[in-house]
């Protein structure tokens, strides 16, 4: 397993299996998110990252394994639990709720908590994060773009003060650009409030600059995991994740190398 | 010391006899096969995921075709083609178009790195070199300035080179439009090409894969090819009928697929399946229901442990069931082994179980319709044995190699000795030498190496081909390999050590791929191991054994435990000295391009005592440490 310090593990996962119906998504993942770093983990389309988030929350419940959260099972609890425990979840695809306006939608995520002085603050400092929300807070939130319905989900998993955040996928459908904005507020998140963040994602360039450390998962089990600089120099995550590949005598390949994950 | 020879071992069996064969070269067999079937289907393979089917006379106009195209290009008898390519239809086009024009085939593994693809190439002064797609044309490329003696290179699947403008470089279909003009205009040379062989002449050469130094390229003739042939329907299908479906997907560079999967197969007019690449093996073998599955162990380890898996998952009731029906399945194989007949009770149990349950089974993996079931290139666990025998499947086990082309010993239908390699090919002489080693003389024994005299004298002494196994005979006349003889550990305290029975003994482990015995000079006898990936991973996960990738695996210490314990149950069958002290595992998940491995997936002991030296220092230190 990873080093480090056990004392230090915020979120841990052991054996945990998923499925939908007689589909098994994942299959005896474990991981460890660390106190106040950006785990990854990457993966192709229906490799089961979200899955794993989904069990994570709460959303999901595993067939077996155990999730640990601060040292405390929180296998199968109510989602709405887990959101008091401090782990907040921005699913893929947003999700936000199209027909409130932007402020109600960052109330909704401060539902859990009844300091009305905090709750106001702390929508001063998301404010902060995404300007372009301070102006269109009166707005109905399914009059937002993509990129600020993003902006908008992140802030809404914020007011409930999460020590640790389950990011889904921010740069789904989103320009180079954009993507580029919104992790970057990711890693102030990070740096400026604490918050651990396990983010799943799969422009793996995005990711892994971003990320401390990473974990690959293929067909629901994870093949791979160390620091994300590590990870950047390893020879199958260049071709398979990252586009980097020789070209060869003719200059062109189209053939695809074997993965090796080694 | 004292002698272990034996006198000279010939078949007992009645009915194996060597048959007289109307051929004498192997283009012969085929062209004589196309004249008799004609439209009968020779071969299928998949098109976009829907089989094609070729006939016998096809088949002939490909061949003729491709054959006639490298004339054109400049081909004369006795010169070398290779082929760089997975098991596929082209192959068998391109081994047959070549030698029908007199010429030698050779095979380089598509799992070759580029430089390995020079060496054979350069060593067998190969003239043209056929290759299966971009993936290996780009290793010829690579190489290209020191292979002058190339003259054309063939790809069979042009996909995305259309673009390519090279000189030196052509499609198969450009290649047989230069044959069909050829053909136009020398109508008569096929026959004459057919004719310019002689039983001495070259057919085929096969690259060993070395464990020491660089291949050796083994000169098979066709007379050896025949002569093998020859032994085959008598021995190896004794009573079965002629024909049925056959599933090709090891790697045809290799004797055993060569000769089973290809000439076999023309000799008794089956029908040849290619896999649609080497991971789908056993979804095709599901779709084509062979008559005739030859395999190496760990593909007969692989269908076991996916039954096991399945019915792990399954309901309780299926697993009753299952459980039930092996025990009715074991209890007649047993009785058989026993050489008794069950009783009117257990066979009408015993029926249903097969039709209840063990039928099932049987489809699911693909072997219902199978006929003859066959092993080799390694030793294989008893008790698999067993279990396929519980599912009325009798898997027989055949000893053969490159140098005997691929003919030797095998375990006859019905009269199998567990651990046996069973008695000698119709044909085939064995003794066993004054050091233990089995020598063989036969039409079989191969020519020699090419380019290597000295490595040739070495191995055909008298007449006899040195075959590196040692092992014994019982009053039977059945075989046992115990080692290979340049493997002998020859411990500090003098004491001499055959390591591959006691890593068979580990092998036969669900948990263990492959291990190497080192202890050569040392004090005691230590040893690494490979995990078997799936079967560990399961067992893992369902005890909650916590690890992400194949190194957290093998660093589990439950996984360490576990190997331990599998090394104590072998340990228990040795006297002390041949015991397992220490061990390490190894934790870099290993493939077939990998040059540990060996084509067949075994590990290269020469190359792990290098390549892991300082793990196994390791191990000595540690106890002496401790």
């Amino acid at each position: 397993m990873s080093a480090g310090n056990d004392k230090d593990v915020l979120l841990a996962l052991a054996n945990v299996e998923s499925s939908y119906g007689p589909i098994k998504a994942i299959r005896g993942v474990s991981l460890k998110v660390r106190q106040g770093e950006i785990a990854t983990v990457l993966g192709s389309n229906g490799a089961g990252k979200s899955t794993i988030l989904k069990t994570i929350s709460g959303v999901l419940d595993p067939t077996r394994g155990t999730v640990m959260f601060k040292g405390e099972a929180i296998t199968a609890l109510d989602p709405a639990e887990i959101v008091k425990r401090g782990l907040a979840h921005v699913p893929e695809g947003r999700e936000v709720f199209p027909l409130l306006s932007v402020k109600d939608n960052l109330l909704m995520g401060a539902y859990t908590r009844s300091d009305r002085d905090g709750v106001a603050r702390d929508i001063e400092q998301v404010f902060g994060y995404f300007p372009i929300l301070r102006e269109r807070q009166a707005q109905d939130a399914g009059l937002l773009s993509g990129g600020q319905q993003q902006m908008l989900a992140i802030s809404r998993a914020l007011m409930a003060q999460p020590e640790l955040i389950l990011l889904d996928e921010p740069s789904l459908g989103l320009s180079p650009k954009l993507t580029k904005e919104i992790f970057e507020i990711v890693v102030r998140i990070n740096r400026e409030r604490g918050t651990t963040i396990l983010l799943v994602e799969q422009n793996a360039n995005m990711a892994l600059n971003a990320a401390d450390y990473g974990y690959v998962l293929e067909n629901g089990r994870i093949v791979m995991e160390d620091a994300c600089e590590v990870l950047r120099e390893k020879e199958d995550i260049r071709e398979f994740y990252l586009g980097m590949k020789e070209t060869g005598v003719r200059g062109e390949r189209r053939w695809k190398k074997k993965k090796t994950w080694r | 010391m004292t002698s272990l020879a034996s006198p000279i071992i010939t078949s007992r069996r009645p009915g194996w006899v060597v048959e007289q064969l109307p051929f004498d070269t192997v283009p012969k067999l085929f062209w004589q096969r196309v004249q008799e079937l004609g439209s009968a289907t020779m071969m299928r393979q998949k098109d976009l995921g829907i089989w094609k089917a070729y006939s016998w006379a096809e088949v002939g106009d490909i061949v003729g075709e491709i054959g006639a195209g490298l004339v054109s290009l400049g081909f004369e008898p006795g010169q070398v083609v290779s082929v760089l390519a997975n098991t596929c239809r082209e192959w068998v086009w391109a081994d047959l178009a070549a030698q029908s024009m007199g010429g030698v085939c050779n095979g380089i593994y598509p799992t070759d790195s580029a430089s390995q693809c020079e060496y054979l190439c350069a060593d067998s002064g190969s003239v043209f070199l056929f290759v299966e797609d971009d993936e290996q044309l780009d290793k010829y490329l690579e190489v290209r300035e020191r292979l002058p003696q190339v003259r054309k290179v063939i790809v069979f699947d042009m996909e995305g080179l259309h673009k390519l403008d090279d000189p030196q470089v052509i499609g198969l279909d450009a290649l047989r439009e230069l044959g069909r003009a050829q053909l136009k205009a020398t109508p008569g040379l096929l026959q004459q090409r057919l004719a310019s062989r002689r039983p001495q002449d070259l057919a085929v050469l096969v690259y060993t894969s070395g464990t020491t130094g660089k291949p050796k390229g083994a000169m098979i003739t066709h007379g050896n090819i025949c002569a093998a042939l020859a032994a085959t329907n008598n021995a190896l299908f004794e009573n079965l009928p002629m024909g049925g479906e056959r599933v090709a997907f090891l790697p045809l560079c290799h004797i055993a697929e060569r000769m089973i999967g290809e000439y076999v197969s023309i000799l008794r007019k089956s029908t040849i399946n290619f896999v649609e690449n080497p991971e789908t093996v056993f979804e095709n073998l599901r779709e084509v229901q062979p008559a005739v599955f030859f395999a190496v162990p760990r593909v007969w380890e692989k269908v076991f442990s996916t039954v096991a898996i399945t019915i792990k998952e399954a309901g309780r009731f299926q697993q009753l069931a299952y459980a039930w029906a092996l025990g009715e399945g074991a209890r007649i194989g047993q009785l058989a082994e026993a050489g008794r007949r069950p009783g009117p009770l257990q066979q009408l149990r015993y029926w249903l179980a097969r039709t209840l349950v063990i039928n099932n089974v049987r489809r699911m993996v693909g072997l219902d319709k199978v006929q003859l079931a066959l092993t080799g290139a390694a030793p294989i666990s008893p008790e698999l044995i067993r279990w396929y025998l519980a599912l009325g499947i009798p898997l027989r086990e055949g000893w053969g190699m490159t140098e005997t082309t691929g003919g030797g010993t095998v375990t006859p239908i019905g009269a199998g000795k567990p651990g046996s390699i069973g008695q000698p090919g119709p044909g085939v002489e064995l003794r066993i030498s004054e050091q233990g080693e089995i020598l063989m003389r036969g039409p079989n024994v191969f020519a020699g190496y090419l380019n290597l005299p000295e490595k040739t004298a070495e191995t055909i002494v008298d007449g006899w081909l040195h075959t590196g196994d040692v092992g014994r005979v019982d009053e039977d006349g059945y075989f046992y390999i115990t080692d290979r003889m340049k493997d002998i550990i020859i411990t500090a305290g003098g004491k001499n050590i055959t390591p591959s029975e006691w890593e068979n003994q580990l092998k036969f482990s669900p948990y263990v791929t492959d291990a190497v015995v080192i202890g050569d000079k040392r004090a005691y006898l230590s040893c690494l191991v490979m995990i078997d990936e799936d079967n560990v991973a399961q067992w893992a996960q369902d005890r909650d054994v916590q690890f992400s990738d194949f190194r957290s695996l093998c660093r589990a210490p439950e996984v360490a435990k576990l190997i331990g314990e599998e090394i104590e149950k072998v340990n228990k069958a040795f006297a002390r000295v041949e015991q397992i002290k220490q061990f390490r595992l190894i934790e870099q998940r290993l493939t077939a391009e990998d040059e540990e491995l060996t084509p067949t997936m075994k590990l290269k002991r020469s190359l792990i005592n290098q390549k892991y030296a300082a793990l196994i220092e390791d191990m000595y230190s540690a106890k002496a440490a401790a």
